[in-house]
C-alpha cells in the first residue's frame, strides 16, 4: 500500500524533493503568512498539502500592534491556505539542522535516498587485492594491538633504566592458594570442583556463556553491509601482544584451549601432581604451574589476550574452588601459560593441515577454537582435568570440544550445546579445510567458482557439466560412495550419532570414539594431540569424541562437499586431499553445471545415502532421526559456526552439517531459507544475488562475514560470470554458494529436516537462477509486502509461510514435522491459496494427488523439468504451474495429513509420506514463489528466467523427490532433538528474525 | 521578467532577489523552487542576527514583479540529509500549544510584562504555565501579578531562588533591551537626519 501509495502521492510539491525538504524541515515553526490582499496570519507550520496548501495551526491574523499577542478567542485552530492566495510566508530564525538525523549511521546514510523509494545496496569496502602489511587489512589480521609486554619492559629497562615490578603472581591483588595435601583441603578442593561441575554444566550458565562468547562484534550483528568473510588473522607474528577481547574470540583454538585447560586443568594438574610447590613462591608456583598447564612456559608476564576469557571463565567454573582454597592466583598463571601453547598448537595444527593453504587452516582452528571452547569446558574440564601436560595444549583443543558436544547434547540445549555443536562444526570445518583448503573458500565463494581465478577455467567447463546434472544424481551417489569410505564412516557415524543422540551421552561417545580413528587424515598433529589428551585426560571417552565428531563432520562435508563445493571448486577438489579428490572428478565432469547440479546432485547424493540408509533400517531410521535431531540441536550452536563459518569455509559449514549427517539434510533447508531471506534484505537488487545472497546468509545468520573472506572473491566470480558469455556460470557459481552456505548454516542452526530442504530448494534455486534471485527479490517483496499487493506477493508470502513452517518445524523440534507443517497451515492457509491461485487454479486440482505420495512429488517435479519453456518466462511460469500447484496441493495435503490429526486429510499418507510432502510442498513454494514473483518485480528475475531456460532445472527437479525423502526422514529426527534444542536462543533468533519476515507478510496476505 | 516561463529553473544555491506585488523586497539563496505551485523558496539572513540560525521565505512567484539573479551557482547541491520526522511533529504539537497557552493567558488580561515573563521562563524551565494570571513554575513556585521578584512565593529552595533569579534577569535585560533601542531609535533618527 504504501508503495503504490507513494507513488500517487509524489504529485505536485511532493514530487519536488527539495522543496519538500525544506518545508518539513520548517515544520513546527512559527511563520508569518502574507496573503494577496495583505493580510497577515501568524501561526505553527503544521504541513502542506501537494498542491503546496500551506497549514497553520493556531494561527491568527496578525495586527497592527506588534507586541500583544493574540487573544484566546483570536486564534483559529487550524487554517488552510491555497497557494494560490499566499504572496509570502516567512519563518524567522529557524534552525535548518534542528531536525537532521545524524548522517554517520548506515541507516542514516541509507536513508538519504529521499526520493528514491529503492533499497541501497551497501557494499563492503574493498581496497583491492594490494595490501600491504601497512593496509587496514593487515591491521585487522594483525591481532596484536601494540607491543609486546616483554618488549614494552625491555625498552624501558634499556632506556630509562626503569626496572618493572610486574610480578605475575599479581601478588599485590590476590593470595596465593595455599596448598597442602591435608584432607581438609582435598575435600575442600573436591568439593570445588564438584560445584564448579555443577555450575558450568547447568543450562544458565552454558546460555550465559554463549552470550558471553558470542563472537560476533557489534559490526557482524547489526551492520548493514555485508561483509565477505575476512580472512582469519592469525596472530601468529605476536602472540604475546594484547588482543582486544573482541578479537580474542576469533583465536578458537588457542582460546577455548587456553580455557579448558587452565582453570580447571591447572587445578587439576595441581592435586595430581601436586606439582604446585605452594602459595608461597609465587614465581616458582607460576612457572611450575605454567609449565605443568602449558607446558609451554609462558615466561612473558602479561597474560595477554587469552587471559581474560579465560579468568571470565575460570572466575566462573572456578568459583566455587576459590572460595574454598586460595588457588586462584596460581590457577590464573597456568592459564595464561596455557594459552601461548595454544597458540603455538594452533599452528602446529595449521602445520599439519599444511595441505590445505594457510589461510583456510588458521582460520579454521582459531574460529573453531573459541566456538569450542564455550562448549566444551563443561564436559572437557572433566576429560582435561587429567591434566594435559605441554604440548598437549593443541589436544585438548580438538579432544575438550568433542568431548564436549557429546554432553552438551545431553545437556540442554542451550547455549552450551551450541558451543559443542558448534565446536563440532568448527573441527568439521578445520577438518575440511585441511583436506579441502580451497574448497571452503571456493564454497564461500559459491559463485566464486566462476569468480575465482581457477574457476574461472572451469567455468567454461561448466557446460560440459550440463549433462552432467541429469547423472548428476547417480554421481552424487557416486561421489557419495568415492568418499564413499569416508561418507560410509560419516553415515554411519551420523547414524551412530543420531542414535546416540537419541540415547544421548553414552551413544554419542562412542560415536566419537570411532571417528577419531578416521580423522587421521586430518593430521599427525591431531593424533597426537588426541592421544595425549586422553592419556592426560581421565578417560580416553573424551579425548575419542571430539576427534569422532570432527572425523565425521568431515567425512559427511566431505561427502556432501562433492555436490556442493565440488562444483564451486573444482580446483579445490585437486588441491584439496582425499576427500577433496572425489569431489574434483565430479566437478570437471559437470563443472558449471555442477554447480547447478553438483548441488543437485550433491544433496541428491547425501540424500541418498540417507535414504538408502534410512530404508535398509527403518526402524533404526526412526530412532536415527531423532537421534538426528539432537545432532542437529548441536548444530544449533550456530553461532559458533558463524564464528567459524567465515565464510571461508563456506564449504566447511556444509561440512558441519555432514556431522550431524541426518540433522546435515534437515538443517540446511532452515539454513537456506533464512539466507534466503537475509539475501533479500541485505542484496535485493544485486544481479550477484545468488553469490551475495549466501555471504549475506552467512552474515546475517552468523559472523560468518570476517571469516568469509570470499563475498568480494565472490563478487568477483560475479563479475566474471557475468563478463562470461555463458549465462550459466553465474548461475553456476550462484548456485554452488547457495548450496555451501546453506549447508554451513542450516547445519549450524537447523540439524534437522530443514536440511533436506534446504538442500532440496538448494538445488531447484541453484539451478535456476531465477530462483536465487526470485528468493532475493521475494525476500524484498516480502520486506515491501506491504506496499505493492501483487501476485508475485502471495506467492512470496506463501514461501514465507513455508520457511516459517519448516524453522517452526526447526524450532520445534518435538514437534512432528507433519505438526509444524499443520502450524503451517494455519498460518499459511491465507496466503497460501492467494499466491497458488494465480498461475494454478485450474492445475492445482490436478496435481494434489499426485503431492501424496513422494513418488507422485517426484513425478511433478519432473513434469516441471521435462517442460521445455519456449520463453524463459513462459517455461518458468510453466514450471511454477507445475511445481507451484503440485507443492500447493502438497502443502495442503501434507498439512492435512499430518500426522498430529491436525486434518485427516485428503491424502491418507503415512506421516512420512506427509513429511515429505510437506518438504516438497514448502520447496515447491519457494518456487512457485519465485516466478510468480518474477515476472512482477525484479529483473533480476527475468535474467535468471532467460538463464533458467537456458539451463533446464529439471535436472535438479528429478533429483528432488529423493530429496524429499530424505527430508522427511530429518524432520522426525528433529523434532525430538528439537526439543531440547528449542532452547538454543541464537538460532531461534535467527530463525525468528526470517520467520518474522515471512509471517507479517503472511499474516498481512491473510489479513488482507 | 516575473514569474519564470516553463523550463526556467532557479538553480539551488543561486542568489535571487525578488520584490513582492505588496513591496516587500526578499533576497536570499534559493533553497527550492517549484514549477506547478511557483513557489520559490529562499533562506534569508536570520532576522534575530544569530549565526547558526536562517529565516526561510516562501515566495510565491506569481505574486512577484521582480526576479533578479544575483549570481548563479551550477555546482550540484549538496545531498539532503533525512529529517526526523518525529521530532518535527512534536516540535509542531508543542509550538501550537504554547501559543494557545500564551493566547489563553492573553485572554485572561495578563500583562505584556507578565507575557514577556512568562516567555522567558519558558525558555529556561519549560515546566511553567498559567493560571489565571499567576505564573506557576514547576508547581512549585507562584508569581502574581506585577510580576517582580518579589512576587515570587513558593516553598523556599533552591527553586524559588533559581526563578528568582530568572526573574531578576529578565527584567535587567528588558531594561538593557529598552536603552538599546532607545540609543538604537536616536541613531537611526541621526542617521536618517545626516542623509536626508
Amino acid at each position: 500500500m504504501s508503495f503504490l501509495d507513494f507513488q500517487l502521492a509524489y504529485s505536485g510539491v511532493y514530487a519536488n524533493m527539495r522543496m519538500v525538504h525544506v518545508l518539513t524541515s520548517v515544520v513546527g515553526t512559527k511563520c508569518e503568512l502574507k496573503v494577496r490582499n495583505g493580510v497577515v496570519y501568524e501561526g505553527v507550520f503544521k504541513t502542506y498539502g501537494p498542491e503546496c496548501e500551506l497549514v497553520l495551526d493556531a494561527a491568527h491574523r496578525k495586527g497592527p500592534e506588534p507586541v500583544v499577542g493574540p487573544r484566546h478567542e483570536d486564534i483559529v485552530e487550524s487554517i488552510i491556505f491555497k497557494a494560490s492566495d499566499v504572496v509570502v510566508v516567512q519563518f524567522k530564525d529557524i534552525d535548518l539542522n534542528y531536525a537532521k538525523k545524524d548522517n554517520f549511521t548506515d541507516s542514516a546514510v541509507s536513508a538519504r535516498l529521499n526520493g528514491e523509494h529503492k533499497e541501497k545496496d551497501l557494499k563492503p569496502w574493498d581496497g583491492g587485492e594490494q595490501h600491504g602489511s601497512d593496509s587496514l587489512e593487515s591491521l585487522d589480521a594483525d591481532m596484536s594491538n601494540g607491543w609486546d609486554p616483554n618488549d614494552m619492559f625491555r625498552f624501558n629497562e634499556e632506556t630509562y633504566g626503569v626496572k618493572s615490578t610486574y610480578d605475575s603472581s599479581l601478588s599485590s591483588y590476590t593470595v596465593p592458594l595455599e596448598r597442602d595435601n591435608s584432607e581438609e583441603f582435598l575435600k575442600r578442593e573436591a568439593r570445588a570442583t564438584q560445584l564448579a561441575e555443577e555450575i558450568e554444566a547447568s543450562a544458565t550458565y552454558k546460555a550465559r556463556v554463549a552470550l558471553e562468547n558470542d563472537l560476533r562484534s557489534e559490526e557482524e550483528k547489526f551492520t548493514a553491509v555485508v561483509r565477505a568473510e575476512r580472512e582469519s588473522h592469525t596472530p601468529s607474528g605476536r602472540e604475546n601482544k594484547y588482543v582486544p577481547p573482541g578479537q580474542r574470540n576469533k583465536e578458537g583454538l588457542s582460546w577455548g584451549a587456553g580455557r579448558q585447560n587452565s582453570p580447571r586443568m591447572v587445578q587439576s594438574n595441581n592435586n595430581v601432581p601436586s606439582t604446585r610447590p605452594g602459595p608461597h613462591d609465587y614465581s616458582l608456583s607460576s612457572a611450575a604451574d605454567r609449565v605443568l598447564n602449558g607446558g609451554a612456559t609462558w615466561p612473558s608476564p602479561c597474560p595477554s589476550p587469552s587471559r581474560p576469557p579465560s579468568r571470565y571463565q575460570s572466575g566462573s567454573t572456578s568459583l566455587p574452588p576459590r572460595a574454598t582454597t586460595p588457588t586462584r592466583p596460581s590457577s590464573r598463571p597456568p592459564s595464561r601459560p596455557t594459552r601461548p601453547p595454544s597458540h603455538p598448537s594452533v599452528h602446529g595444527s595449521s602445520a599439519p593441515v599444511s595441505t590445505m593453504p594457510k589461510r583456510m587452516s588458521t582460520e579454521g582452528p582459531l574460529r573453531m577454537s573459541p566456538k569450542t571452547q564455550r562448549t566444551p569446558r563443561a564436559h572437557r574440564l572433566s576429560s582435561s582435568r587429567g591434566g594435559i601436560p605441554s604440548g598437549v595444549d593443541f589436544i585438548p583443543h580438538s579432544a575438550p570440544v568433542d568431548a564436549s558436544i557429546p554432553p552438551p547434547a545431553h545437556s540442554s540445549m542451550s547455549g552450551g550445546t551450541w558451543s559443542s555443536v558448534v565446536s563440532g562444526g568448527e573441527q568439521h570445518s578445520d577438518l575440511s579445510l585441511t583436506h579441502r583448503p580451497r574448497s571452503p573458500k571456493q564454497t564461500t565463494l559459491g559463485s566464486s567458482p566462476a569468480g575465482s581465478c581457477p574457476q574461472v577455467g572451469t567455468t567454461p567447463i561448466d557446460p560440459v557439466a550440463v549433462p552432467v546434472s541429469p547423472t548428476t544424481a547417480s554421481l552424487a551417489s557416486n561421489q557419495a560412495i568415492t568418499p564413499s569410505t569416508e561418507a560410509k564412516e560419516s553415515r554411519v557415524q551420523e547414524t551412530r550419532q543420531m542414535s546416540p543422540v537419541a540415547n544421548k551421552e553414552i551413544v554419542k561417545p562412542v560415536d566419537t570414539s570411532p571417528s577419531i580413528g578416521r580423522p587421521v587424515n586430518k593430521g599427525d598433529t591431531l593424533y597426537l594431540t588426541f592421544p595425549a589428551s586422553h592419556e592426560a585426560s581421565t578417560g580416553d571417552k573424551i579425548a575419542p569424541p571430539p576427534p569422532a565428531p570432527t572425523m565425521s563432520t568431515a567425512t559427511p562435508n566431505t561427502s556432501i562437499s562433492p555436490g556442493s563445493s565440488s562444483s564451486p571448486s573444482s580446483p579445490s577438489s585437486s588441491a584439496s586431499p582425499a576427500s577433496v579428490l572425489c569431489p574434483a572428478p565430479e566437478y570437471k565432469r559437470g563443472p558449471e553445471v555442477t554447480s547447478q547440479g553438483v548441488q543437485t546432485t550433491g544433496p541428491g547424493s547425501k540424500l541418498d545415502g540417507q535414504e538408502d540408509k534410512e530404508e535398509k533400517k527403518d526402524s533404526v531410521q526412526e530412532q536415527v532421526r531423532k537421534s538426528t535431531l539432537n545432532p542437529n540441536a548441536k548444530e544449533f550452536n550456530p553461532r559458533t559456526f558463524c564464528t567459524q563459518p567465515k565464510p571461508a569455509t563456506t564449504p566447511t559449514p556444509p561440512r558441519p552439517q555432514g556431522q550431524p549427517s541426518p540433522s546435515v539434510v534437515v538443517p540446511q533447508p532452515p539454513t537456506v531459507y533464512s539466507q534466503t531471506v537475509c539475501f533479500p534484505q541485505m542484496y535485493p537488487l544485486t544481479p550477484v544475488s545468488p553469490g551475495v545472497q549466501v555471504p549475506h546468509m552467512t552474515v546475517s545468520q552468523t559472523k560468518p562475514y570476517r571469516a568469509v573472506p570470499s563475498m568480494p572473491q565472490q563478487r568477483q566470480d560475479q563479475h566474471h560470470s557475468q563478463g562470461t558469455p555463458t549465462m550459466m556460470h553465474p548461475a553456476s557459481a550462484t548456485g554452488p554458494s547457495i548450496v555451501a552456505s546453506s549447508p554451513a548454516y542450516s547445519a549450524q542452526y537447523f540439524t534437522c529436516s530443514p536440511q533436506q530442504f534446504t538442500s532440496q530448494t538448494l538445488v531447484q534455486q541453484m539451478p535456476h537462477y531465477q530462483s536465487q534471485h526470485v528468493f532475493s527479490s521475494v525476500m524484498q517483496g516480502s520486506a515491501r509486502m506491504m506496499a505493492p499487493p501483487t501476485h508475485g506477493q502471495p506467492s512470496l508470502v506463501s514461501s514465507s509461510t513455508t520457511q516459517y513452517a519448516e524453522q517452526t518445524h526447526a524450532m520445534y523440534g518435538k514437534c512432528p514435522p507433519a505438526l509444524s507443517v499443520s502450524k503451517l497451515l494455519p498460518m499459511s492457509p491465507g496466503p497460501i491459496p492467494q499466491s497458488y491461485s494465480h498461475p494454478s487454479a485450474t492445475l492445482h486440482a490436478q496435481h494434489p494427488q499426485p503431492s501424496a505420495t513422494p513418488t507422485g512429488q517426484q513425478q511433478q517435479g519432473q513434469h516441471a523439468g521435462s517442460h521445455p519453456a519456449p520463453s524463459p518466462v513462459q517455461h518458468q511460469a510453466a514450471q511454477a504451474l507445475h511445481l507451484g500447484t503440485p507443492s500447493q496441493q502438497q502443502m495442503y495435503s501434507a498439512l492435512t495429513p499430518t500426522p498430529p490429526s491436525m486434518n485427516p486429510g485428503p491424502n491418507t499418507q503415512s506421516t512420512q509420506a506427509s513429511f515429505p510432502s510437506a518438504q516438497q510442498a514448502v520447496y515447491i513454494h519457494t518456487q512457485q514463489v519465485q516466478h510468480g514473483y518474477n515476472p512482477s518485480h525484479m529483473a533480476h528475475v527475468q535474467q535468471a528466467h532467460l538463464q533458467s531456460g537456458v539451463v533446464p532445472s529439471h535436472h535438479t527437479t528429478p533429483s528432488h523427490p529423493p530429496m524429499m525423502l530424505m527430508a522427511t526422514q530429518p524432520p522426525g529426527g528433529p523434532q525430538h532433538s528439537l526439543p531440547q534444542s528449542a532452547l538454543p536462543p541464537i538460532p531461534v533468533s535467527s530463525t525468528a528474525h526470517f520467520s518474522y519476515m515471512a509471517h507479517p507478510s503472511g499474516i498481512t496476505q491473510g489479513t488482507e | 521578467m516575473a514569474a519564470p516561463g516553463p523550463g526556467e529553473y532557479f538553480s539551488i544555491g543561486s542568489h535571487v532577489s525578488c520584490l513582492t506585488c505588496l513591496g516587500q523586497r526578499l533576497q536570499g539563496e534559493v533553497v527550492a523552487f517549484d514549477y506547478q505551485s511557483k513557489m520559490l523558496t529562499l533562506k534569508c539572513a536570520p532576522s534575530s542576527g544569530k549565526p547558526n540560525l536562517s529565516d526561510v521565505v516562501l515566495i510565491n512567484l506569481a505574486y512577484v514583479s521582480e526576479v533578479d539573479v544575483i549570481n548563479d551557482r551550477t555546482e550540484t547541491p549538496p545531498p539532503l540529509a533525512s529529517l526526523n520526522v518525529n521530532k518535527l511533529a512534536s516540535r509542531a504539537r508543542t509550538e501550537k500549544e504554547d501559543k494557545l497557552s500564551q493566547a489563553y493567558a492573553i485572554s485572561a488580561g495578563v500583562s505584556v510584562e507578565g507575557q514577556q515573563l512568562f516567555q522567558t521562563i519558558h525558555k529556561t524551565i519549560k515546566d511553567c504555565k498559567w493560571q489565571e494570571k499567576n505564573i506557576i513554575v514547576m508547581d512549585d513556585v507562584v508569581i502574581s501579578p506585577p510580576y517582580q521578584v518579589d512576587n515570587c512565593k513558593g516553598k523556599e529552595g533552591s527553586a524559588l531562588s533559581h526563578v528568582r533569579k530568572i526573574v531578576e534577569k529578565h527584567f535587567r535585560d528588558a531594561e538593557s533591551q529598552k536603552s538599546m533601542q532607545h540609543s538604537q531609535a536616536q541613531q537611526t533618527q541621526k542617521d536618517s537626519t545626516l542623509s536626508s
